[in-house]
């Protein structure tokens, strides 16, 4: 528990001093909101409207892949990697502590990222703000535990910044469908999606305890 | 010297057998589905059955082999362990994708369509993407041994969405197209047999597939040991 407290505090004390992933990546989910906006035919209409939750994960996910990737990426520089690796801490808690500190990275650019969307798609999100809240870190969470596995793989790959979407994208697809799914229930009524959060619930247990277990496979000195 | 799944000797007895199983189970499919009853209502189509259903079991087939490799792999870290989750993996990905392009032919002339995002072919599509990325990996990774390594865990992932495949119908539902599986009696009179042949010939397919891989993995090897003269 206390390797998992160091990584988050460590990944997020960088984060706070240089700010560059969050930058980058809210730049870069905001321009994507905005080229969806561009690209689609008559902009905002109720027909876009209905399709907001899928395009809004979509942003979320392209914002992630850019952090994720630089999350290890980070540690290759004074080969920081192979201090990790050679910690003696379970490798677990070393990956539970960097997936924390990605959904935490993550989580900010996305209640930016989802202002905004409301606003360019005029999309009222305040009344179900909380229940969308929820429903977004659910689905980040899945997203992060798996997204942290892939990056530590690819960090240590030719053409990482290339295979890391290839890798993660198609593991993506249960916490994807549930997030979506989730999410468009939630707009479209105002409910809580129990079933879809149930759903999204398993996923995400199982991807956190399936790259626990194996993470300490893919760190190496 | 590496370590050799099987000694060359029994490696070309094991394939010989494998191949003449093949041959005969293959004559005795062919015999049984061209005398299978044709489908009242979809016609002749309907027995792109026998080659879509088998390739589906021998890709599951395959990407378990990658999973139970993977776990042995990592378990205890020995070459032939990666070598024949490469080869499952490999042969699965074959069996899936001649699995995804037989579906459509079907599809056209049933559903109307080339393809549909039937929860069953999205998680089919998704699997062939995983598998397609397992071996993408292997061959950006460098290093034999952290290969074998990453790609024992990824392969170790991935194999989650094959439950999840065989299952879609039931999880995801309403909108399928798919029928249901196949405890639930969804093939016609007389054609049990033709399709326990059908199935019986693509296991025999994917085991002679994987057989000659392996032999290949190891020649492959064994030309690279005698290279460095070890």
């Amino acid at each position: 528990m206390s390797t998992l407290l160091a990584i988050l505090w460590k990944d997020l004390t960088i984060e706070l001093r240089s700010r560059e992933r969050v930058l980058a990546m809210g730049v870069f989910s905001l321009l994507v909101v905005v080229v969806f906006h561009f690209s689609l035919p008559g902009g905002a209409t109720s027909a876009t409207r209905d399709t907001a939750p899928g395009l809004l994960w979509i942003a979320y996910v392209f914002a992630a892949l850019l952090g994720l990737g630089r999350s290890f990426s980070l540690e290759l520089e004074n080969d920081a990697l192979s201090g990790i690796a050679m910690a003696p801490a379970e490798q677990g808690w070393v990956f539970l502590g960097k997936a924390a500190a990605n959904w935490v990275i993550l989580g900010v650019v996305q209640a930016l990222t989802a202002l905004v969307f409301g606003l360019v798609f005029q999309l009222d999100l305040a009344p179900v703000a909380l229940p969308l809240a929820g429903v977004v870190a659910l689905g980040s969470l899945g997203l992060c535990a798996v997204g942290t596995l892939a990056s530590a793989v690819a960090a240590r790959t030719r053409l990482r910044e290339v295979i890391l979407p290839v890798l993660l994208l198609p593991v993506l697809w249960p916490v994807l469908r549930g997030a979506v799914r989730a999410t468009s229930e939630l707009l479209a009524t105002g409910e809580v999606p129990f079933e879809a959060i149930q759903f999204l619930i398993v996923t995400d247990g199982v991807y956190l305890i399936v790259s626990f277990l194996v993470f300490e496979y893919v760190l190496d000195e | 010297m590496p370590d050799a799944p099987f000694p060359p000797d029994s490696r070309s007895r094991s394939l010989w057998v494998s191949g003449l199983l093949l041959v005969a189970v293959g004559l005795w499919c062919a015999v049984a589905v061209a005398g299978a009853p044709s489908d009242a209502t979809q016609g002749v189509v309907q027995k792109i059955l026998y080659v879509h259903v088998p390739c589906a079991f021998a890709a599951y087939l395959g990407f378990a082999t990658t999973a139970v490799c993977s776990a042995l792999y990592l378990w205890k870290p020995q070459e032939r362990f990666d070598r024949v989750a490469a080869s499952g993996a490999e042969v699965g990905v074959l069996f899936c994708t001649l699995n995804i392009l037989s579906g459509p032919i079907w599809a056209k002339a049933t559903w109307g369509h080339w393809w549909a995002w039937d929860p069953r072919l999205t998680v089919t599509l998704m699997l062939w993407f995983i598998y397609l990325a397992y071996l993408l990996l292997r061959s950006f990774t460098e290093g034999s041994e952290r290969t074998a390594r990453f790609a024992a865990v990824y392969g170790l992932l991935g194999f989650l969405a094959v439950p999840l495949n065989y299952l879609a119908i039931d999880l995801f539902g309403g909108a399928a197209m798919h029928p249901d599986n196949l405890e639930r009696d969804s093939l016609g009179a007389g054609m049990g047999l033709p399709f326990l042949a059908s199935v019986v010939t693509g296991i025999a397919a994917f085991v002679y597939l994987l057989l000659l891989r392996v032999d290949l993995g190891a020649r492959k090897l064994d030309a690279a040991a005698r290279e460095l003269g070890v």
